[in-house]
């Protein structure tokens, strides 16, 4: 009973970015930090032809196919600020900073099983802090950009008193309290919040490289405005969230996290230091919301109050489900389809059936994506336990399976 | 393993921006500069007119970014169909300047994200924005707006969207016509100085410079006002009502939404506390006579606005009544359709006015915008476009729902400038 | 004084209506330890159908009608999707009530529209005297209706096969379902009451002193949030104590906000959170809930 050995049954596995399920040119960047997969026994290799593959010969050949993903995924990220317009740029950012922020939440409900509903407040503490400590008190902004990082974690800290004393349910409604008692405070703590209308977001400026559109930056014959240059920070920050959750995920802690979620008192009596686990994943959670925040507000270029509410934190919920829980690649293509879904249904209204125009009675775009959104949430715990992830590793597993003489990937190492 | 990975990573990025570098220059991106057709900031068209983003040598794209999912879905709506209505008419009589106007409609549904990325889609295709729904959208883009110098019609009436030379505020700001508000209680309801009057209202924007308003009037009355402050998602405003029956408040002043009017108005009656309401031009909502705070608000409410209610008897008004009916039969008649419509013929009118000039291009829509001083007067009080940090006019109407007007509403009191908010120095920004 | 015992009994007719919101958790909660955010959207189709149907049959008749159809909607989810979604834990199963009530919410404000609907009641604007205090009437109603019920839910779990298969799935399901207890006949049953309970809540919503059922009318849901919790997930008697609570303390805080200014505007909202966060504290299982055994 007490076995940490989970079942195939729960979460999507961090699958080689060949797998990462969303297609399509919006968001090639989301490929990009998956890549790097070390080594899982990765099933979805399609050079296994025979049987018994031997390891020694299986191993160059799956590490240049991978170095072939990442050099593609690597070349397609670079390529597209080159070609896409600003607005499709825009939506590309704002689904790397959701990936961001999933990713961190996946830790805590995903792989932790934790509910928090309070995801957005993190993201709020990030995004201002970033504007109180650079325009305040004159911090250079990568370093404001760190501190406000560490500011999200440590008000996760803050809230990890309470955090430890409840359970379950009682803490994942506990976590309203910081989206509303936040909000509160952002509407009200005008001198530093600027109120209801927020404060305008100073551009980052790293190594000399103002990421606004003046000054003016021509790169190969095309004009870099500030989409242009964040989309380079964002694929950075995400590719380095992604991997360090990764590395977070298959290491011991990942596994005490595991056990937590499957069996908090078997955990303990296993010897996994239940409360400081616990404790520690609402720190790192809160961070990579922190971080969310100040790349949303470097793409906003204005930071509101309005934004981080309720909302906010059931999009992220529905993110990690949808893209498959416990896993980063499941954040990140959640994220992607959460994001870009109600764009791509905006801008392609005209030519879908069954959306309406806006206005004209029929089912408008913004609410054919809410629908959309509810009902993948809906279809992916009825018909795809693992979410989109779950669905791209067993796809690979499919061929694999007709194949396989012997249990050759042990579960504990898929699991992680 | 990794290492070879993140090696081999490295010499893929070298590759591979050789490759970009080379489809680059070779002119694949449609980005690359000069790659952007006939649409060059000031390149002249056959016609001899310099054209800019949204112009080409057929078509004038207009945008709207409205809200017809959230909560003023019903208002975007009406300004919607109104726009569209006034375009299809300008496009049926031959168009403008040898163009056509295309209106594009974006749905943002009151979120700041989705318009935050609705402007930037259509921004770079646009020649002006003829309906800006919502204040905190609106100011979290002013900056980029102003940038792009990309004329705009907000709608909202906050003192914070003054000071742009792009946005162009219609009418009266929240505040100028709470002081007209106050004016109208002290003169014709017997309100004065000693007394003290209630004023609910919205956080943000809307009820803050609302507040502003009242608060100069009242100091310069010598009157007392009573805050309270609400959420959009309150619906209840029986603690509100009971702290201002507490105070002994004489009238009381509303800068919320319909919903939140309607339960302050029933609650105070059905309490007794029988004061005259006035509200903002937000506040009221026709679709509130058939609830059961119908009667309540035929009472003694009231609200301010320098829109001209669509019953009004005026020949233009009476003409767009007609047309709206016949284009959208059974669709309700609220203030969005004349605000919606004349938003549209402030647009059309620059346009006609950079055409005269030879000057499409954005600072020629905006110059020739910024030339006109005497603007309308059919649907609202007459506005001057010369300046950016005041409001376009000061004077409003005082307005009296009624179930039998069109709209759902009459003219109580012509419109006026009070001598209160002449002298009144307005908050820019 | 006045002020106070006024704020006061409307803090408490307020809260009866939390009360009965929060009473649907409850009752999904006891028997199947799922939090369920459908509520808001169950709320929204029981005043639906109430609003659509009063002018044709009459008020009472579309109150049970609303009623019926949200009992029928609630039962629905369960059944077409609760029980067969593939889930590792509880906390997943809440994230798939939001994704159920993103859909249902989105369908019916699309239909909702811009309109604000008057749902045909018989109290109207009628207000009742007590002293210097008044109070509407709907919320006199409100109140005894919650008490009833919850009384009424009392004596069921004590007495009826319903209600000792529901304590006993509460208390252990694994067990209860060796002892004959059929699980998914009790989940099934406690969605469909939860969707009537919804439905008789979302009829105090909208009448008097709100203008009638529109689109925002589901956002009250939210705030039977902290009234369930810091009752007790798990008790009737819980969620009539949250729910009044919640309503008195955001009707003090609204109506003194003028004394209270250095808390900021608009503290009402945030208030019950606040309460909540205390009361957690101090006990982490809500004021009337059970403490959750540590099962191995």
């Amino acid at each position: 009973m007490s076995e940490p050995t989970p079942t195939a049954a729960t979460p999507g596995r961090d699958s080689p970015a060949a797998g990462t399920p969303e297609p399509g040119a919006p968001a090639p960047s989301t490929p990009a930090p998956s890549t790097p997969a070390p080594s899982t026994p990765a099933p979805s290799t399609p050079a296994l032809s025979t049987p018994w593959p031997a390891r020694g010969t299986a191993r160059p050949l799956r590490a240049v196919l991978r170095l072939a993903v990442l050099a593609v995924s690597v070349m397609v990220s670079v390529a597209v600020p080159f070609y896409l317009e600003g607005f499709w740029l825009q939506t590309g950012l704002f689904a790397m900073s959701a990936a961001i922020g999933a990713i961190g939440i996946n830790l805590l409900t995903g792989a932790t099983g934790q509910l928090s509903l309070g995801h957005a407040f993190f993201l709020a503490v990030g995004a201002y802090s970033y504007v109180f400590l650079s325009t305040d008190l004159g911090l250079p902004t990568p370093l404001a950009a760190v501190a406000a990082v560490i500011v999200a974690g440590v008000s996760g800290g803050l809230f990890s008193p309470i955090a430890g004393r409840l359970r379950g349910a009682y803490l994942g409604i506990a976590t309203l309290a910081l989206i509303f008692v936040g909000q509160h405070i952002l509407f009200n703590a005008e001198p530093v919040t600027g109120g209801f209308n927020g404060r305008p977001v100073p551009p980052m400026e790293l190594f000399g490289l103002v990421f606004a559109d003046t000054p003016e930056l021509v790169v190969l014959n095309v004009p870099f405005g500030s989409l242009e240059r964040l989309w380079f920070l964002g694929i950075a920050l995400l590719a380095g969230a992604a991997v360090f959750a990764r590395g977070v995920l298959r290491g011991r802690p990942g596994l005490a996290m595991n056990t937590i979620r499957d069996h908090e008192i078997a955990a303990g009596v296993m010897g996994v230091p239940v409360a400081r686990y616990r404790a520690g994943v609402f720190v790192l959670s809160s961070m990579y919301g922190g971080l969310a925040g100040v790349l949303v507000a470097l793409v906003f270029q204005q930071v509101v109050p309005d934004y981080f509410g309720m909302l906010l934190s059931l999009d992220y919920l529905a993110m990690i489900v949808i893209g498959g829980l416990g896993s980063v690649a499941g954040a990140v293509a959640g994220a992607a389809f959460v994001s870009l879904l109600p764009q791509l249904l905006t801008r392609y209204s005209d030519a879908l059936p069954l959306v309406a125009e806006p206005g004209s009675g029929g089912v408008s775009p913004a609410e054919a994506a809410r629908i959309l959104y509810g009902a993948a949430v809906v279809a992916v715990v009825l018909f795809l336990p693992g979410g989109l992830a779950g669905l791209a590793t067993r796809l690979g597993r499919v061929r694999l399976k007709e194949l396989r003489w012997a249990k050759s990937a042990p579960a504990p190492a898929s699991r992680r | 393993m990794g290492k070879i990975g993140t090696r081999a990573g490295v010499a893929a990025l070298a590759l591979l921006s050789l490759a970009v570098a080379a489809s680059a220059t070779g002119c694949a991106s449609g980005k690359a500069t000069g790659g952007g057709g006939g649409e060059g900031a000031g390149a002249a068209g056959g016609d001899g007119v310099k054209t800019g983003p949204g112009v080409t040598a057929t078509t004038i794209t207009v945008s709207a970014l409205t809200d017809l999912t959230g909560p003023y879905a019903s208002f975007g709506k009406s300004q919607t169909q109104a726009q569209q209505l006034y375009f299809d008419q300008v496009n049926a009589a031959g168009g403008v300047c040898g163009r056509k106007y295309e209106l594009v409609v974006r749905d943002h549904g009151y979120d700041t994200q989705k318009a935050v990325a609705a402007y930037t889609e259509v921004a770079p295709k646009s020649a002006a924005i003829a309906q800006f729904i919502g204040s905190p959208m609106i100011t979290a883009l002013k900056q980029r707006i102003d940038g792009d110098k990309l004329l705009t019609i907000p709608m909202a009436w906050a003192t914070t969207l003054l000071g742009s030379r792009a946005i162009q505020v219609t009418g009266t700001t929240y505040d100028v016509d709470m002081i007209n508000a106050v004016e109208f209680l002290t003169k014709e309801k017997g309100i004065t100085s000693g007394d003290k009057i209630g004023h609910l209202y919205f956080e943000g924007d809307y009820g803050e410079s609302s507040l502003n308003g009242s608060k100069y009037a009242a100091g310069k009355l010598g009157l007392q006002i009573v805050e309270q402050k609400i959420k959009a998602t309150d619906q209840d405003m029986s603690a509100q009502v009971a702290a201002f029956k507490a105070a002994g408040v004489k009238a009381v002043l509303v800068s919320v939404g319909p919903r939140q009017t309607a339960s302050l108005v029933g609650v105070s009656l059905a309490k007794g506390m029988d004061v005259p309401f006035v509200g903002s031009n937000s506040a009221y909502s026709p679709q509130l006579l058939a609830t059961p705070a119908g009667p309540a608000l035929l009472k003694d409410f009231y609200y301010v606005s320098a829109g001209t209610p669509v019953s009004a008897g005026n020949a233009a008004m009476q003409r767009l009544v007609a047309d709206y009916q016949a284009k959208y039969p059974g669709e309700t008649l609220d203030s969005g359709v004349p605000t919606g419509w004349s938003a549209a013929m402030i647009v059309d009118e620059a346009m006609k006015k950079a055409c005269e000039a030879k000057d499409l291009t954005r600072d020629g829509v905006l110059n020739a915008h910024r030339s006109q001083s005497g603007f309308g007067g059919d649907f609202g009080t007459p506005m001057d476009f010369t300046f950016f940090d005041k409001p376009a006019t000061r004077s409003s109407y005082v307005l009296k729902p009624d179930k039998a007007a069109l709209g759902g509403a009459v003219v109580f009191k012509e419109a006026e400038v009070s001598g209160l908010a002449k002298d009144y120095p307005v908050p820019v920004g | 004084m006045a002020v106070f015992l006024e704020l006061l009994v409307n803090g408490i007719s307020v809260g009866a209506v939390y009360a009965l919101i929060a009473l649907g958790f409850v009752v999904i909660f006891k028997a199947t330890e799922v939090v369920n955010f459908t509520h808001a959207s169950l709320l929204l189709a029981g005043g639906y159908v109430i609003a659509r149907l009063h002018p044709l049959i009459g008020f009472w008749a579309a109150l049970a009608a609303g009623i019926a159809a949200a009992a029928l909607v609630g039962a629905l989810v369960e059944f077409l999707i609760l029980r067969r979604a593939h889930v590792g834990s509880r906390g997943v199963l809440a994230i798939v009530t939001i994704g159920v009530d993103i859909l249902l919410t989105t369908e019916l404000t699309r239909r909702i529209g811009t309109e604000v609907l008057a749902l045909g009641d018989p109290w109207g604007d009628r207000v009742l005297r007590l002293g210097p205090v008044t109070v509407a009437e709907t919320r006199v109603v409100a109140l005894a209706v919650a008490a009833a019920l919850i009384v009424a839910f009392l004596l069921a779990f004590k007495f009826t096969g319903w209600g000792v298969a529901m304590r006993a799935t509460a208390e252990d399901a694994e067990t209860a379902a060796l002892m004959g207890v059929r699980l998914g006949r009790v989940s099934l049953s406690a969605w469909a009451v939860a969707g009537a309970l919804a439905a008789v809540a979302a009829m105090f919503l909208c009448v008097f002193p709100t203008p009638g059922l529109d689109r925002g009318t589901a956002a009250a849901a939210m705030k039977a949030f902290p009234a369930a919790i810091l009752g007790g997930l798990d008790s009737t008697t819980g969620a009539l104590a949250g729910g009044l609570i919640v309503g008195v303390t955001e009707t003090l805080m609204s109506g003194y906000q003028s004394e209270l200014a250095f808390l900021g505007r608009g503290i009402g909202d945030a208030a019950p959170f606040l309460v909540m966060i205390v009361i957690l504290l101090l006990r982490p299982s809500g004021l009337f809930g059970t403490k959750e055994p540590a099962r191995v």
